[in-house]
């Protein structure tokens, strides 16, 4: 019996500029007990179409066409009231930003019980409390954690409460947008595996909504592959991913960056690498540099030295909280080391003079996560282009800096008649993410630091945007550090890679072997959490996650590190 | 709920002893920037009421002792610092001898009552506007109306006083013209009193009211509009929660925080009184006295006057920042030095 039944469904979004079609005769149908992926960009339809099944589409969306059947109930002629006592009760919804998709003022258990009452108009706190504690237990958690408040609690922690809200009235759906997009690897193998284990036990359908093929591929039983609104290809995951129909299913799969897979970069390298170092003096270097914080080690004491001569990609790699950020803001002297110094070319950051200080900042540049954050919404983004190019004096005339934004703005794939003299909020992410890239292009630095310049981009722009962070290096010379949880990724860029583990080098070398052929069990744990887009793949089983928290706790007992050897041009010493 | 530990609270008095010392100090060094005698002021006072005053310099001399001015300035300080925490402000100049400790006993009450009772209306009154403002399941005359009522935010007090006096006293009769009791009850206990105050007070605090309340409503429509884009916001809607329980347990009880810091700065700004408003109903509060002090160059009282706002404001955020870590759980009692 099916769960939900979609057919011929379309939603348009009337603006002033005429109407959008967000999605257009989508015809689908989830089973009871059945996993089914909706996979696509941002932009493809697949969220709204499942938020036109709670009927919750953001103003000023419509359905234009077509049903939705939920069991034997057609959803779109409920009332409001109806609506509202159909939601959680019999489709559930699991949202992406766990982070803040709970009340920071009640407690945890107070937003289990508001949901309950609010349907069956139960009150008796013991009662409450019984079911509560016993749906937290579901998802893996102690019932204490009734008690805490939201920022109380880990992402991790946050997403399996939205989960255990998504299944407490036992729904016939749940569907789940990007339940993990803002965890770590290892997390999201938890996560997920306690999403579908509370789905098998309650028999409910499951949405999963996505564009991670290999997460899709570990989770669901059938795909559905949307494009601008339109279902493009719907059937048996392992068919799909076996034997792709449609050109955009074959492109989705072909980007994802694996582990010991064919480089996405281009084979043939330009021109030579440039010598932009000066012999002899390190480009980079850390002295003892260490940063506690109270007394927890966000970075144990290290020392390494980067030489700028030929420029190299150092990768730094480490879940949330690792210590992988802090090595980048102490690089970019953001945050003073506790102890030990960070030169550059030679030169303490922290005790340099007015003039050796704005050299310092041409020649070191950032990519940061976030591209919406990195622009004044209120300017054009020829402003972010342009600002920093003129005050560090690049500027000589007007033509000049056009040329110079036009011709940055080529070299990393955009046109830029259609970005220059626009505001930040008319680009996509990852044209936002490539004109960052290509400021600090414009600036032509010796370093650049990436802070995980690709998480929040659709899978299928990463590979871009690498390519062209890549470019930088072979093309221009410019030597990068790039900070990343995501190791596939870290395995084709970079020519060294550190991996990091509540702020203790756990496995130095270069990627062949590091992550090719790891030795560290943090290392193996790392890529054993990745999903693959191949079902033939074990991706661990319920009991995983009580696994893993064994392993994390023997390694946080003992910091041993692995040296898998080393690259000329570079030396990392631990003291 | 937890309560309060010993050494963040002896951090928030510590603060709040240092706002209220460093305020007392500026207080007693701006009037004397003025170039500005208080005794010849009070003797020209003199000269005006009797036509002539014989031996002028003498009853100078005499005014400048009995004030202290011909102390070393330290000394002056040091006398007005022990005076201030003892609660004497010295003697008034204008109104010579009476205590300026008497009259700030006076007038308190009155505006205390008066505009800490409109300030709570127009917390209730604004907020709430301005989150209905917002929320999508108002009624649309609800939405209209509202922006139509901002406009009385932005007509004068003086002139909606003037004009709420005009119809509801002048013209219906329905409450009295000024002051803030009959003259045919006796102040005290009494039920009759407390109903003439009420009576009396009715008007003025309208008119605060009506000016003030777009204040709160345009900083919660703000808030609310915040709010109402959070994920929580929309997770609860997808919980089926009812729309009444999403409005305040979730959208108006995280959009109120900052407002209640504003609230708390407000309650300290309130003391000195809405001077215009009790102008015009002669409503004998703190900004009636202030008004008449400055009028006056009566530098006893201004001191006194602007210690008493400047305790008002200190005691009213160091009540916030004690009991805010209850009505936000993300915020800690913590000392951070």
């Amino acid at each position: 019996m099916s769960a939900l039944s979609i057919t011929d469904l379309s939603i348009d979004f009337p603006t002033t500029k005429g109407v959008v079609h967000a999605v257009t005769g989508l015809s689908l149908a989830v089973a009871r007990g059945r996993r089914v992926g909706f996979i696509g960009e941002s932009g493809s339809g697949k969220t709204t179409t499942a938020l036109a099944v709670m009927q919750m589409l953001a103003e000023p969306g419509k359905v234009a066409g077509g049903s939705i059947t939920l069991g034997e109930t057609d959803m779109l002629s409920l009332n409001e009231e109806e609506m509202r006592k159909a939601r959680l009760s019999r489709v559930s919804y699991i949202p992406q930003g766990a982070m803040n998709s709970l009340n920071p003022i009640m407690r945890i258990e107070d937003q289990l019980w508001d949901g309950i009452t609010a349907h069956e108009g139960t009150t008796d706190r013991e009662q409450l409390k019984a079911r509560s504690d016993e749906v937290l237990e579901s998802v893996g958690m102690p019932a204490r954690v009734g008690q805490l408040y939201p920022h109380e609690l880990s992402g991790g922690m946050k997403q399996r409460v939205c989960i255990a809200l998504g299944v407490i009235l036992t729904p016939d759906l749940i569907i789940a947008d990007e339940p993990t997009s803002a965890l770590d690897v290892v997390t999201q193998r938890h996560v997920m595996q306690t999403l579908k284990d509370v789905q098998d036990k309650i028999g409910a359908g499951l949405i999963l909504i996505g564009h991670d093929m290999g997460l899709m591929a570990q989770s669901v039983d059938e795909l559905a592959v949307l494009k601008d609104g339109v279902l493009v290809e719907h059937g048996d995951s392992r068919q799909i991913i076996e034997n792709p129909q449609h050109p955009y299913t074959q492109e989705l799969i072909s980007s994802v960056p694996l582990v010991g897979g064919d480089s996405f970069l281009d084979a043939e390298v330009g021109a030579p690498p440039i010598n932009r170092g000066e012999p002899g003096v390190p480009l980079l270097e850390f002295k003892s540099v260490s940063k506690t914080y109270g007394n927890v080690t966000a970075l144990q004491p290290m020392s390494f030295a980067l030489d700028g001569e030929v420029p190299k990609i150092i990768s730094i790699v480490g879940q949330s909280g690792s210590g992988k950020s802090t090595m980048g803001s102490l690089m970019l002297g953001f945050n003073p080391p506790s102890t030990g110094q960070v030169l550059f070319e030679g030169q303490d950051i922290a005790k340099m003079n007015a003039a050796q200080s704005l050299e310092f900042r041409k020649q070191v540049q950032a990519v940061f996560q976030d591209p919406y954050a990195c622009f004044n919404p209120f300017y054009r983004v020829n402003h972010a282009l342009k600002f920093p190019f003129k005050q560090f004096g690049y500027a000589t005339s007007e033509a000049q800096v056009q040329e110079k934004m036009e011709e940055a703005c080529r070299a990393v794939g955009l046109d830029p008649s259609l970005v220059l003299g626009r505001y930040p909020h008319q680009l996509s992410g990852g044209q936002r993410q490539r004109l960052i890239v290509a400021r600090a292009l414009m600036l032509s630095p010796k370093l650049l630091i990436a802070d995980e310049p690709v998480s929040m981009v659709d899978a299928s722009l990463r590979a871009t945007i690498l390519k062209n962070i890549y470019d930088l290096k072979d093309r221009y010379g410019i030597s990068i550090l790039y900070i990343t949880h995501d190791l596939a990724t870290a395995y084709h860029v970079s020519d060294y890679v550190i991996v990091l583990y509540q702020g203790h080098v756990a496995e130095a070398g270069p990627p062949q072997e590091v992550i090719g052929n790891p030795k560290h069990e943090y290392t193996r744990l790392l890529i054993d959490s990745i999903p693959w887009p191949d079902l033939d793949r074990s991706w661990g089983t319920p009991s995983t996650a009580a696994e893993d928290a064994e392993r994390l706790d023997r390694l946080a007992r003992d910091n041993k590190t692995e040296f898998r050897g080393s690259v000329s041009g570079f030396d990392l010493e631990l003291s | 709920m937890s309560t309060i530990p010993r050494a963040y609270l002896l951090n928030r008095l510590l603060t709040l002893f240092l706002t209220v010392f460093i305020a007392a100090t500026l207080i007693w060094i701006i009037p004397r920037l003025s170039p500005v005698d208080p005794a010849e002021i009070m003797l020209g006072r003199m000269a005006a009421g009797a036509g002539a005053v014989a031996d002028s310099e003498a009853i100078l001399a005499q005014l400048r002792q009995n004030f202290g001015l011909d102390d070393p300035l330290f000394v002056q300080y040091l006398k007005y610092l022990w005076n201030t925490v003892t609660f004497n402000f010295g003697l008034s100049t204008a109104t010579f001898p009476t205590p300026v400790s008497a009259l700030i006993a006076q007038a308190l009450p009155w505006t205390l009552g008066l505009m800490i009772l409109s300030l709570i209306i127009t917390f209730f009154i604004g907020n709430l506007l301005g989150a209905l403002m917002v929320w999508e399941k108002s009624p649309k005359l609800v939405r209209v109306a509202i922006p139509a009522a901002m406009v009385f935010t932005s007509i004068p007090p003086i002139l909606s006083g003037l004009l709420l006096m005009w119809i509801f006293a002048a013209k219906l009769r329905w409450f009295p013209l000024t002051g803030a009791y009959g003259l045919t009850v006796e102040p005290g206990w009494s039920w009759d009193f407390a109903v003439s105050v009420m009576h009396h007070g009715f008007l003025p605090a309208l008119s605060i009211v009506i000016v003030t309340f777009g204040f709160w409503a345009l900083g919660m429509r703000g808030l609310m509009i915040t709010v109402q884009g959070e994920d929580y916001v929309t997770l609860a809607k997808a919980k089926g929660l009812r729309p009444r329980y999403i409005l305040y347990k979730y959208m108006i009880r995280n959009a109120i925080l900052p407002q209640i810091t504003a609230f708390a700065l407000k309650v300290g700004l309130l003391i000195a009184g809405q001077v215009l408003v009790e102008r015009i109903f002669a409503y004998n509060g703190m900004g009636k006295l202030l008004y008449d002090a400055i009028l006056d160059q009566d530098f006893p009282v201004i001191q006194g006057v602007s210690f008493v706002i400047i305790l008002m404001t200190a005691l009213s955020v160091f009540i916030v920042d004690l009991i805010y870590p209850f009505i936000d759980p993300r915020i800690r009692h913590e000392v951070t030095s």
